[in-house]
């Protein structure tokens, strides 16, 4: 089945749909812009067991795909840019290859842009993905990842979210073999009237798979996050480790944060934590610094950017490290 | 220079803690404020430093002639006070050394003066942390992140140390402090001081006071100063308690 066809049977994006519960769907064009479309050029793709528009949309578009085939072993720095307003992109990474993707930003002045991304892990494959866009202007971007992880793979994603406009990141993760890992952390820097949205589903197929998500806020204006993190864990898989926390600072009155975990778990012997925590700079910190001499404005600073940067500082030695680090000392 | 007159303050739900403090210090002067728990030792000392859970009723407060009750925490302490709450608070992520250079320079910016290029920091920093005898884990950590009761202690010192205030307030700096840590931290505020400054110490023990010799004592109980004396009065009190003394 072709994506257009799939959008179609599925419908277009509905509040009381549990994959866009908190986006605000009345964003999204109406189902007579699917039907403007570029010549074919997407490779063949069975869309009939997608169940997320966004991962369809930039499919149903006729999006250019783009693929690239990582050799056994190899290491590999690449940059992704998608030059069109919507893009599909498969990287095979092959056995032990090591890869450090960054996606920079699709810089189109449409209302609209997706992309979507296959990354197919082999065994032992060590991937890093990661972007830090800078704030543009763009109204609305969906980025769909869709994951495939063998046997001691691990993919790390990291990211930072500093637009105007309303994002989502929908991931698709699937841990099909022993010793596969999965790792996300990601930084909501938001402010007027913006608003980031993920929506991950971690499917934990085999045992002995372990996935992290960590995710951060600092809400300022009217700025908006939601994070609905889902992890299903199998029958059979034993000694899976999942854990999921969410910290949130919010600056401002008007500014606010939604989070859903959920865990739909088939076995006994796993171990999953979900955590969230909400509130408003220390004020014992705060205090701490002013009564040091440091003036309120520069205290406040010092403290977000702590609690920004402690997100990354956790991650090896990396490109994506370096990049997320240096953004964060850029904007805060 | 610190000049407390009369000073009156009340928390949240209007109880009144402070009932009336008066203390004039004065430049070489050592202070030494004692007095059961409870009795607004650490009231005082936050309500000077201008911390928000506490509104001053009455009285006023002034530094070298500047009202302090008028200026933002920050302002306060650029101006030359240094309030060493009795629990330092910890802050993860935010670098112990960067903190240091970030509050110096805060410092010398209220002042007029241009930051500290990173080789005299460097060297000041160095001097004052073999002074008090820290080791590298106080650079690399964040302020006070999983330091003991005594570690943080001795960071309060070496803040004080590197901002080189006019007057310092330190509420039982000595608690939770080992026979040697004790002595470590005693003569850092020695050394600290000179006829130009001048130290408050809150202490429930006389053996702060054996290394640095009070020029005052007070007594503080139930808001109000209700004897001052010499510093044979520490000794006294630590003999015979506070039940002896008579409140006016
Ligand atoms: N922020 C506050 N909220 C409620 N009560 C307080 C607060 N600060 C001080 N107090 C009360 O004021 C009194 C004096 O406290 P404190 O100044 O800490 O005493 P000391 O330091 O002399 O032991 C105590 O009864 C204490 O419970
Ligand atoms: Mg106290």
């Amino acid at each position: 089945m072709d994506a257009l066809s799939r959008i179609q049977q599925l419908g277009m994006p509905k509040r009381n749909n549990e994959l866009w519960t908190f986006f605000p769907v009345a964003k999204i064009p109406q189902q007579e812009f699917l039907e403007v479309r570029d010549a074919p050029r997407t490779a063949t793709f069975d869309a009939s067991s997608e169940t997320d528009f966004a991962a369809l949309l930039p499919l149903a578009k006729n999006a250019r795909t783009m693929v690239r085939n990582i050799a056994d072993g190899e290491s590999e720095m690449a940059l992704i840019k998608c030059n069109d307003d919507f893009g599909h992109t498969i990287f095979n990474i092959g056995k032990n290859a090591k890869v450090s993707l960054e996606i920079l930003d699709n810089k189109v002045l449409h209302e609209i842009a997706a992309e979507r991304f296959d990354l197919n892990l082999a065994e032992g494959a060590q991937v890093e993905v990661f972007f830090a866009n800078p704030a543009n202007d763009l109204p609305l971007r969906f980025r769909h990842f869709n994951i495939q992880q063998a046997a001691g793979s691990s993919l790390r994603f990291s990211s930072i979210e500093r637009g105007n406009g309303i994002t989502r990141v929908s991931i698709d993760d699937f841990l099909k073999a022993p010793g596969a890992t999965f790792e996300i952390r990601t930084l909501n820097l938001l402010d007027g009237t913006s608003s980031s949205h993920h929506r991950l589903t971690i499917h934990h197929e085999a045992p002995e798979t372990t996935s992290t998500q960590f995710a951060r806020n600092l809400l300022s204006g009217h700025a908006y996050a939601s994070y609905d993190g889902s992890v299903i864990v199998g029958e059979n898989c034993s000694k899976v480790n999942s854990s999921q926390l969410v910290n949130t600072i919010l600056l401002s009155e008007d500014s606010s944060v939604s989070v859903k975990p959920v865990l739909k778990i088939y076995h006994d012997d796993v171990e999953c934590t979900h955590g969230n925590t909400c509130g408003e700079l220390d004020a014992d910190q705060m205090f701490y610094l002013v009564s040091r001499g440091i003036p309120e404005k520069l205290a406040k600073k010092m403290l977000t950017s702590a609690f920004a940067s402690e997100l990354f500082q956790a991650l090896p030695d990396s490109p994506a490290q370096k990049r997320l680090l240096q953004v964060l000392h850029e904007v805060i | 220079m610190l000049s407390i007159q009369n000073l009156k303050a009340s928390i949240e739900d209007g109880t009144q803690i402070l009932k009336g403090i008066n203390l004039e210090v004065r430049p070489g002067e050592v202070h030494a404020i004692m007095g059961p728990n409870g009795s607004g030792k650490s009231t005082l000392s936050k309500v000077i430093a201008g911390h928000p859970a506490y509104k001053v009723d009455g009285g006023s407060v002034e530094l070298d002639g500047k009202n302090l009750l008028e200026m933002e925490i920050s302002e306060r302490a650029n101006s030359g006070l240094f309030i060493s709450t009795q629990y330092p608070t910890e802050i993860p992520g935010v670098n112990n050394v960067e903190f240091l250079k970030m509050a110096l320079n805060s410092k010398r910016a209220y002042l007029g003066l241009p930051e500290i290029n990173d080789a005299d920091f460097h060297k000041l920093c160095e001097e004052k942390m073999e002074l008090l005898e820290m080791d590298a884990r106080y650079r690399e950590r964040g302020v006070n992140e999983g330091y003991s009761g005594g570690e943080k202690k001795r960071n309060e010192i070496l803040q004080m140390a590197i901002l080189d205030p006019k007057v310092s307030f330190l509420d039982e700096t000595d608690s939770g402090l080992d026979i040697d840590a004790l002595r470590i931290v005693a003569n850092g505020i020695n050394h600290i001081m000179n006829p130009e400054k001048a130290v408050i110490l809150v202490t429930h023990y006389q053996r702060l006071l054996d290394y640095i010799k009070p020029t005052y004592v007070h007594v503080l109980r139930h808001g109000k100063i209700i004897l001052s004396g010499g510093p044979e009065l520490a000794l006294k009190l630590e003999e015979q308690g506070y039940d002896w003394i008579e409140e006016k």
